[in-house]
């Protein structure tokens, strides 16, 4: 009868001595108190590229600190705030950690130690800024360039009769080349992905220049938001027009944007979608599909009076949360910004980078059209938004989509939840 | 030996399976500290420690915690102002509605799982493969369920397209508020309703074949037999099938509902354990805090609730 | 007679329907793993033409799984025992002894029961901080230790109530002590449900991905799970080679459960229908 009881004490007495033994080799990342050690979050590495810059970045920063040693923990990125949260919360955070720039940093600026003075030298080098700065102080740099440009898909364009090289610039002729589509062609008008409830902020972002007059669009960046403007409920009329005139694929709401709608894309199962300019989904992943039917087309103009414009911004960053770790914090920030990092990266991995004088090598032309675009761009709508506020459009965007609530109901809770 | 060893028998021979009888009263000074009156709590000690610290003591700091603020109040005591917060939220009204939606699943689980039982111990043609093969979903993970259900359901998914060849409509399950939900706690109930039936199957092997070969001589139909015999004869394993189901839909949703809905459409979806995940995502730690306990007592009164009407139900039958 | 033997047959219809049901989902992962990120792309719901094991080997090598396969075990196999242990002392003293508290321990058991993790998420990890296990596997053990000993108490409490008073007496006549009734008697008679609740909770604790993202910080300390989580962060547009990883994470778990499923499904029952 023994004969049970043994192994079960024997194995809890192996694991227990290895449990012990685990706790004395590891180092504590969250007590990274002692010199020497820098501790990173982020998100991973897309792709080969991405994993040859942070080599990079990683050489040039050993270069300056050879004997600070730099552990980078890469957080699933459907988790990653969370756990940040968390991590904070308790006390066991890291030195340093990646943020998109725009509302999920502008949310954590309590956490986050102020960089404005390290990072003036750098200032002009770079584009994006906005993105990591509120109240007056900076608290990254950007290292990429985010937008959302609009890409379609030539093929289907020329399958549905329309003109592959001269897309929709209105509003009416977007319309009617949904319209030609969903007749002559059996893929969707728009990919969308809405699982998440982001559809409505690309929609928001992706054509906000060509809705709000260059007033309103500065005035809202600057968080003087009216939801119950005429032009603001306008993007949620459109957004719930579009899904009645069966724009989308089917069954949106449980489409992941990342990527499920991008696959369908990708797969010629919709003429357009709205896209990223950095990261995934971008000119040179779709090229690897579409080749020479990949193209890229501005916003459209849905009201007199707008200037239209790229909806493009600072996208990632590192940000300092422990203080006393600021200067080998700048320095990293520095390193992840270093010129010829940058320039491998922009094309190996297609990417718009902040340091617009990299010239960008590739002969994609979508890439080059968004390039060309830069100089007359404009920060995103959606990322001056409170998290609150974000979620709950999310939210509404869901319910509109499916019809459940009225636009002018979404538009009040909208104005409520901005207080 | 001849003790009975299944969990079957524990439950059935048990008039109150699990619950204690309560203690007969001893005249406090008379007892004696003896290696006797000592071991028994000797013997539970590890485990009243480890919830008192890992489990207990949290929950207290997490309720201190709820009466801070967040952000630039971090740290400053703000009262009720979070919980205030919270009943207007659309969101936590919504996942406290959604705890007594899952509820309403429980029986159906159970149900499922009886019956299938039922089927196997009555040896349906080819029950032990049945018996091996409704288990393996009890040893994946919800990630991956959830991965692979996100496809099968979805809009143009291999569960529509079979619908519609054969003329029935097509429906977003997880898209549309009416069905998402719903999708979760059906798939959900796929990956875990094996574990019943097993339960359930122990449970068989103690019923006493006697009693079943007189119904089938006196002529007694299946559903009958079903209902006269085999019922009765279950009530404890029933009922802790009921608790167990319980506990799993109430702490064990957060990873289907995490991959399958993400909460949505709206808040459709929304679950406790999900609006504070939520929340501290959104770098609003206290107001998770007081989610949880909020969300806590409607789940421990619920839940107590409903385990106080089995024990009377099942007395009475 | 010949119409029951008929039902039979037309109840195990939907029971086969059900089976497939049950299976055919497992079939597409594996389908979906074996394939390319183009086939995937363009056709996902097909069947896999290009039967790309590459998938495999990228998940194992990219998400590091040798290192993690090591921490998964150390962790689930320690948690698993203490859990058991611990479980069977304190299931037999709620069902069998008499003891001042008996109920409010039950309550205790069955109130933390119904604690999501999430509730309780943010403390505990300061915590575990504030006592120096973030990143140590006894951190881990602990974590997964307090989660699942509830139920497991509740299982076991359970399952003693309905050995017979008869049989503890007995051995108390013949001399044992207490914890002599423990381990001769109901640690051996125990047996069928401290298996089962030991493959449960190993499916758990293997399982788990919440607890140990909060607890093993440290890329060297992650669990196999972890691994392959993050490798969905790693190559967002990648779905099979995720798929490949998650597969290959539970893998073991089906051939444990190959292995052990007689003892699982039929074994509790077994020694129940003899007595």
């Amino acid at each position: 009868m023994k004969r049970f009881v043994a192994p079960v004490a024997i194995g809890v007495g192996a694991v227990l001595a290895l449990s012990a033994c685990g706790g004395a080799a590891t180092t504590p990342s969250g007590e990274s108190a002692e010199d020497g050690t820098l501790v990173i979050w982020n998100w991973g590495n897309s792709d080969d590229a991405a994993a040859a810059y942070q080599d990079e970045v990683l050489a040039v920063f050993a270069e300056q600190h050879p004997d600070v040693e730099v552990e980078i923990v890469s957080q699933p990125f459907d988790q990653y705030y969370t756990l940040l949260g968390s991590a904070i919360e308790a006390g066991t955070g890291p030195d340093l950690a990646l943020f998109n720039g725009g509302t999920q940093l502008k949310s954590r600026t309590d956490q986050l130690t102020p960089v404005t003075d390290e990072l003036a030298d750098i200032h002009d080098q770079l584009a994006g800024w906005p993105a990591f700065e509120d109240g007056g102080e900076t608290y990254s740099a950007p290292m990429f360039l985010q937008g959302f440009p609009i890409y379609y898909n030539k093929a289907i364009f020329a399958e549905a009769g329309l003109d592959p090289e001269n897309p929709p610039t209105t509003w009416d002729e977007l319309a009617d080349a949904c319209d030609t589509i969903a007749s002559e062609t059996d893929v969707s008008c728009f990919a969308l992905g809405n699982k998440e409830g982001l559809g409505i902020e690309f929609f928001l972002s992706g054509f906000g220049s060509g809705i709000f007059t260059p007033e309103e669009y500065d005035a809202w960046i600057d968080g003087e938001r009216d939801w119950e403007s005429e032009h603001a409920t306008q993007v949620l009329q459109l957004w719930a027009d579009t899904a009645e005139d069966g724009w989308y694929n089917d069954g949106a709401n449980s489409t992941a944007m990342f990527n499920d709608s991008f696959d369908l894309f990708s797969g010629g199962q919709a003429a357009m979608v709205i896209g990223l300019s950095s990261g995934i989904a971008h000119w040179k992943q779709f090229d690897d599909f579409l080749g020479d039917d990949l193209g890229f087309m501005m916003p459209v103009t849905v009201n007199d009076g707008t200037t239209l414009a790229l909806p493009i911004e600072g996208g990632i960053g590192y940000g300092v949360l422990n203080e006393d770790k600021l200067d080998l914090g700048v320095d990293w920030i520095k390193a992840t910004v270093d010129r010829d990092a940058l320039a491998n990266y922009s094309i190996a991995g297609g990417q718009i980078v902040s340091d617009t004088t990299i010239e960008l090598d590739t002969d994609i032309q979508s890439a080059q059209d968004i390039v060309a675009e830069l100089p007359g761009s404009k920060p995103l709508l959606h990322t001056s938004l409170g998290g609150d506020t974000l979620d709950l459009l999310h939210r509404v965007g869901q319910q509109l989509l499916i019809g459940e609530i009225t636009v002018e109901d979404a538009a009040s809770q909208l104005a409520a939840s901005e207080g | 030996m001849t003790a009975p060893t299944s969990t079957r028998a524990v439950v059935l021979s048990d008039p109150s399976p699990g619950w204690p009888r309560r203690t007969p009263k001893v005249p406090r000074r008379k007892r004696k500290i003896t290696s006797e009156t000592v071991t028994p709590y000797l013997l539970v000690l590890p485990v009243l420690l480890i919830l008192l610290v890992f489990r207990i003591y949290p929950l207290l700091l997490g309720i201190n915690f709820s009466f801070t603020g967040d952000q630039e109040l971090n740290g400053v005591f703000v009262g009720f102002d979070n919980y205030l917060f919270l009943l207007q939220d659309e969101r936590f009204q919504a996942s406290a509605r959604n705890v007594l939606v899952v509820l309403l699943f429980v029986p159906i689980e159970v149900l499922v799982a009886g019956l299938l039982a039922t089927f196997i111990f009555i040896k349906v043609p080819g029950h032990r493969f049945y018996r091996s093969v409704y288990f393996l979903p009890v040893v994946l993970s919800p990630i991956i369920i959830g991965a692979i259900f996100n496809i099968v359901l979805g809009a143009n998914g291999p569960l529509n397209a079979m619908a519609d060849s054969v003329g029935l409509p097509t429906v977003d399950y997880l898209g549309q508020t009416m069905t998402a939900l719903p999708s979760v706690l059906a798939v959900h109930i796929w990956a875990t309703f094996g574990m019943a039936l097993v339960i359930f199957l122990a449970g068989f092997s103690t019923l006493d074949q006697q009693l079943l070969d007189a119904a089938k001589i006196d002529g007694a139909n299946f559903p009958q037999t079903i209902w006269h015999v085999i019922i009765p004869g279950l009530s404890q394993t029933i009922q802790f099938v009921f608790v167990t189901t319980t506990i799993g839909m109430l702490t064990g949703l957060f990873g289907l509902l995490y991959t399958m809905t993400a909460g949505g459409p709206g808040a459709a979806s929304y679950l406790p354990e999900f609006l504070i995940w939520k929340l501290n995502g959104e770098a609003r730690p206290a107001l998770a805090s007081a989610a949880s306990v909020f969300l806590l007592l409607i789940v421990l009164v619920i839940g107590l609730i409903q385990i106080r009407v089995l024990r009377r139900a099942t007395k009475e039958s | 007679m010949r119409a029951e033997r008929i039902s039979r047959w037309v109840i195990a219809i939907p029971m086969a329907l059900l089976a497939i049901a049950t299976i055919y989902p497992m079939v597409y992962a594996v389908n979906i793993a074996l394939k390319d990120r183009r086939e995937y792309v363009l056709d996902r719901l097909g069947v896999t033409t290009t039967f790309n094991i590459q998938n495999f080997v990228d998940a194992w090598t990219q998400a590091n799984m040798g290192r993690y396969y090591l921490n998964s075990i150390i962790v689930t196999v320690a948690s698993v025992a203490i859990i058991l242990l611990l479980a069977s002392m304190a299931g037999y003293a709620i069902a069998h002894l008499t003891f001042r508290g008996n109920r409010v321990m039950f309550l205790v058991i069955l109130g933390t029961m119904m604690i999501p993790f999430q509730v309780i998420m943010v403390p505990f990890i300061k915590l575990m901080s504030d006592i120096g296990t973030i990143n140590t596997y006894a951190g881990l053990i602990i974590a997964y230790v307090s989660q699942f000993l509830p139920f497991t108490v509740f299982f076991m409490a359970s399952f003693y109530s309905g050995i017979p008073k008869e049989i503890t007496e007995a051995a108390r006549v013949d001399g044992n002590n207490l914890w002599g009734v423990w381990g001769r008697i109901m640690l051996p008679l125990g047996k069928p449900a401290l298996l089962s609740m030991g493959i449960l909770n190993a499916l758990f604790c293997w399982n788990d991905i919440l607890i140990a993202l909060l607890v093993m910080q440290s890329p060297d300390q992650r669990t196999v799970m972890v691994g392959v989580s993050a490798l969905r962060g790693q190559y967002p547009d990648n779905v099979p080679t995720y798929l490949a990883g998650v597969l290959l994470v539970v893998l073991p778990l089906v051939v444990v459960y190959l292995i052990f499923q007689r003892q699982i499904t039929a074994g509790v029952t077994a020694g129940a229908t003899k007595g």
